[in-house]
C-alpha cells in the first residue's frame, strides 16, 4: 500500500518525468526517472516525505542498455518500504545534478560514483577524491566494464594527485592515523586543533579497498560471492554473507525454506551477541578500563566457541548460499547453545551493571560525541548511533528478513545521543538478542534448509536487502546477470554513513575525547599499504617505501597476468 | 557509589578465575565440524574440476596434459577453508580436516597435487553432477591452468594446444 502512495505522490507532482515503475512487492519501488528531475524527486523524498537516505549506487550498463544507471536508494522505515530513484545516463557524457545539497548524506556516495565508474555529480560541493589512491590516473574508472579486473595502472609516485585542505585560521594540524593506538584498521583524520578543541577535520580512508565488487562482477560466480562477501568485515561478516545472498534471492524471487530462514536469524543475532560484546570491551579499553575490557571478552568467548561448533568457524561462518544456508543446528547443538546462552544472561548481567554504573565510564562518555537527531538524519546514521539520538530505526522490525517478522522483541532506544547512549543501547540489546536466539530455537521447524534451483537464474534484476548488522544497517544492491554471475553488486556497509558522522561529532570536543567518539560508532575499516622488515639479526632496518612495494606486486602480477586465449 | 562500582569489579574479576588455556602447550580440541586443511583423496578423485571451479579463492588448479593424464593442484596458500570444494565434490574424495596450525616457511608445503588417470566418459567427457546451475561447469573441456607459475586461466579451449599456454607471462626466477 504504502508503495502505491508514494508512486501516486511522485506521479501526481513529477508528471512525465516518471518513465517507469516497478513495484516487485508492497516493500520494494523501483522508479525510473528523466535524468533532470533525480535532484527534484530525491528532494520530495527526503525533505517533504521524510524518508531516510540509504546509499548512491552507479553501474556501468553499456554493454546491456548502452547506458550509465544511477539509482539513490531511500527508505520508509516506518512504512517498511525501500525505493530506489533510478535513471539511466548517456554513454557519452555520463553527468547528474549532485542530490549532496539537498542530501548531505549523499556526499561519499557521489564521490565513490565520480572514482569508481566515472559518472560525474555536477555541483558537488566537495568533489575530492575519495576512494581511488592517490597517484591513481585520472580518467580510469576501475568499475567501469571495460576495465579488466586486474588492472594495474602506473601511478604517480611524486605524492602529486591529492592536496590536503588548509586548516582554518589558528589551528593546528594534528594527524590521527592511518596507525594509531585506538585504531584497529587504518583511516587517517587531519584534525584541526586549536588548543586542545577539535575544530574539524579532514577525512582520507580506504586505505584498504580491495575491489572485492569488482571482483564478484568479473570473476566470482554467484554462490563464490557469499564467501568473499563475508570477508568484508572480520566482525560483522555474517551479515554481508545474508545480505548478499538475500538480495539475489530477491531479485530472483526465490525463498529460502523455513528452517534456513531461522537458522540465519539465529547466526546473525549470535554474531551481534559476539559484536557487541566485543565492542563493550573495546570501549572500554579505549578509555583505559582494562579490567572491563578483559572481562567484556572473557564473557565473548563462549559465543565464539558455540559459533565454531554450528559452523566450523569462530568467525566467517561460511553460512549462506543463495537459496538456503549450509550448516543445519541439530537437536545437541540447539541444547547446546540454549546453555550457553544461559550463563552468557547472567554473566552479561553482572558485567552490564558494571559498566552502568561506573561513574569513571561515565564521565568519560557522557555528552562526548554527540549526534542529535537532526545529524542523524541529514548524515544519514544508523545503528546503534541512531537509537542513541532516540531515532527508533532497526531494520530488523522496520525492513524484517530471515525470521525476524515472526519473533518478538524491543528495540532498544536512547535520548542522549551521545556516546554513553550508544553504550546503553548496545549492552541491553545483548538480552534482545539472546531473547530472539531463544524464541527461533523454540520454532525452529523440521526441513530442509536449501530450496533447489533448477535452472539459470534471470539477468537484468534488481535486488535490495537491508540487514540490521550490529552497527547498524548493512545494505546490499545486486543486478543480476550473465555467466553465473552478478553484472552489478553494491555493499554498503554502515560504517560508510556512520563515519560520516564523526566530524560533526567532534566538533569542538576535546583533542582526548576524539578516541572514543570514533570508537563509539564502532568503526570497521580493512589492511596496510606499506611495511616495515627488520633483519632481527643485524636489526638492519629496511623500510618497504609504497613505490617498492607497488613493484613487487607488479613483478608478482606478471606471472598471473593473462588475457583471454 | 564509585567505590562500590569498583568492588563490584573487583569480585567480578575474582569469581572469574583465570580463563586463558595453556596454548600453544596444550591444544584445544576442535568441535567434529571444525573446517581446517582440507585433504585431497587421490583414490576417490575422478578428476571432474567441480572443486577447482567453485573455489571461491581460486586455490585448485586443473591441468590437462593429455587426453588421459590430468593434474589437480591445491595451492593452499590463500585458501580460506570455507569448504566449498568438499561440499560440491560428488566423490566425497575432499574432507576438511581439523588441522589449523599451517604455518610453514616454504608455501608449497601447503600444496597437494593429484595426478590422475582419466578415462573418456562417451557421455559430457567430465562427470560433475553440478548441485545447481550455479555450481555448473563455467570451464569445459581441456584445461591448462598454469601449474608452474601457480595461476588460474580463465577460458579453455576445446583442444589441446601445441603452443605453449603460458607464453605470454614472464616468469622472474630468483
Amino acid at each position: 500500500m504504502a508503495a502505491r502512495e508514494k508512486l501516486g505522490f511522485l506521479r501526481q507532482r513529477f508528471g512525465a518525468a516518471i518513465i517507469r515503475a516497478d513495484l516487485t512487492s508492497d516493500r520494494r519501488l523501483y522508479v525510473f526517472v528523466e535524468p533532470r528531475s533525480v535532484k527534484e524527486v530525491c528532494r520530495a523524498l527526503f525533505r517533504e516525505l521524510d524518508a531516510r537516505y540509504v546509499i548512491t549506487i552507479g553501474a556501468d550498463d553499456r554493454p546491456w542498455s548502452g547506458c550509465f544507471m544511477v539509482a539513490h536508494n531511500f527508505a520508509f522505515d516506518r512504512d517498511r518500504l525501500l525505493v530506489s530513484v533510478m535513471c539511466l545516463l548517456p554513454a557519452d557524457s555520463p553527468r547528474i545534478e549532485s542530490i549532496s545539497d539537498v542530501v548531505p548524506a549523499a556526499n561519499w556516495a557521489e564521490r565513490e560514483m565520480r572514482d569508481l565508474v566515472g559518472i560525474e555529480a555536477v555541483g558537488h560541493p566537495y568533489p575530492k577524491r575519495l576512494v581511488l589512491p592517490d597517484g591513481w590516473p585520472e580518467g580510469l574508472h576501475p568499475l567501469r566494464k571495460d576495465v579488466e579486473w586486474d588492472e594495474a595502472p602506473d601511478c604517480d609516485e611524486s605524492g602529486a594527485g591529492y592536496d590536503f585542505d588548509d586548516p582554518p585560521e589558528g589551528c593546528t594540524v594534528v594527524p590521527f592515523g592511518p596507525f594509531h593506538p585506538t585504531l584497529d584498521e587504518p583511516a587517517h583524520f587531519r584534525l584541526y586543533v586549536e588548543g586542545e578543541t577539535v575544530r574539524g577535520c579532514e577525512y582520507r580512508g580506504f586505505m584498504v579497498h580491495r575491489g572485492i565488487e569488482k571482483l564478484a562482477e568479473s570473476v566470482l560466480g554467484y554462490n563464490d560471492i557469499p564467501i568473499m562477501a563475508e570477508r568484508i568485515c572480520g566482525i560483522c561478516g555474517c551479515v554481508h554473507n545474508v545480505a548478499y545472498a538475500q538480495s539475489v534471492e530477491e531479485a530472483v524471487a526465490l525463498r529460502p525454506p523455513p528452517r534456513a530462514e531461522y537458522i540465519r536469524t539465529i547466526m546473525l543475532e549470535l554474531e551481534r551477541l559476539h559484536s557487541h560484546l566485543l565492542w563493550v570491551g573495546l570501549a572500554c579499553h579505549i578509555v583505559g578500563f582494562d579490567t572491563l575490557f578483559m572481562q567484556a571478552f572473557r564473557v565473548r568467548e563462549p559465543v565464539m566457541w558455540i559459533a565454531e561448533k554450528i559452523s566450523g568457524n569462530r568467525k566467517t561462518y561460511g553460512l549462506c548460499v543463495i537459496g538456503g544456508v549450509r550448516w543445519d543446528i541439530t537437536s545437541e547443538l540447539s541444547d547446546e547453545l540454549k546453555t550457553v546462552l544461559d550463563k552468557l544472561e547472567s554473566e552479561w548481567h553482572n558485567v552490564a551493571r558494571a559498566v552502568k554504573n561506573d561513574k569513571n565510564i561515565q564521565r568519560r562518555t557522557c555528552g562526548v560525541g554527540v549526534a542529535d537527531a537532526s545529524v542523524v538524519k541529514e548524515m544519514g546514521l544508523i545503528g546503534p548511533v541512531a537509537r542513541a539520538a532516540g531515532v527508533d530505526i532497526d531494520c530488523r522490525r522496520d525492513h524484517p528478513y530471515a525470521a525476524y517478522d515472526r519473533v518478538d522483541f524491543r528495540v532498544i532506544t536512547a535520548q542522549s545521543a551521545d556516546v554513553w547512549g550508544r553504550l546503553v543501547v548496545r549492552t541491553d540489546e545483548v538480552f534482545e538478542s539472546i531473547s530472539i536466539i531463544r524464541q527461533c530455537l523454540a520454532r525452529l521447524e523440521p526441513g530442509p534448509i536449501q530450496t533447489p534451483i533448477k535452472e539459470d537464474l534471470p539477468a537484468g534484476r534488481f535486488g535490495l536487502s537491508s540487514v540490521e548488522a550490529p552497527r547498524g544497517e548493512s545494505h546490499h544492491f545486486v543486478i543480476t546477470g550473465e555467466n553465473n554471475r552478478p553484472r552489478r553488486w553494491r555493499v554498503r556497509a554502515p560504517t560508510y554513513q556512520n563515519l560520516q558522522g564523526v566530524p560533526s561529532m567532534i566538533r569542538d570536543a576535546q583533542l582526548a575525547d576524539m578516541t572514543i567518539a570514533l570508537g563509539s560508532i564502532d568503526p570497521c575499516f580493512s589492511c596496510t599499504d606499506r611495511i616495515e622488515a627488520v633483519d632481527v639479526r643485524s636489526g638492519a632496518v629496511k623500510v618497504w617505501t609504497p613505490r617498492d612495494l607497488r613493484e613487487m606486486a607488479k613483478r608478482a602480477q606478471s606471472g598471473r597476468h593473462i588475457k583471454d586465449s | 557509589m564509585s567505590l562500590l562500582s569498583k568492588i563490584r569489579e573487583t569480585v567480578l574479576c575474582l569469581k572469574a578465575g583465570r580463563v586463558t588455556l595453556p596454548y600453544p602447550a596444550e591444544p584445544r580440541p576442535v568441535p567434529p565440524r571444525f573446517r581446517g586443511r582440507p585433504i585431497f583423496d587421490a583414490a576417490k578423485c575422478i578428476g571432474c574440476a567441480g572443486c577447482a571451479n567453485n573455489c571461491p579463492a581460486r586455490e585448485i588448479l586443473v591441468h590437462d596434459i593429455c587426453q588421459e593424464l590430468r593434474i589437480i593442484q591445491y595451492l593452499g596458500r590463500r585458501c580460506t577453508f570455507c569448504g566449498r570444494c568438499a561440499d560440491v565434490c560428488p566423490e566425497k574424495a575432499i574432507t576438511m580436516s581439523h588441522d589449523f596450525e599451517t604455518a610453514t616457511n616454504a608455501i608449497a608445503d601447503l600444496s597437494q597435487r593429484l595426478e590422475l588417470f582419466m578415462s573418456t566418459c562417451q557421455r559430457c567427457g567430465r562427470c560433475f553432477p553440478e548441485p545447481s546451475p550455479l555450481e555448473r561447469l563455467k570451464l569445459k573441456g581441456y584445461r591448462f591452468d598454469d601449474v608452474a607459475s601457480e595461476r588460474w586461466v580463465f577460458h579453455s579451449k576445446g583442444y589441446l594446444d601445441t603452443e605453449s599456454t603460458v607464453a605470454d607471462i614472464r616468469i622472474d626466477l630468483d
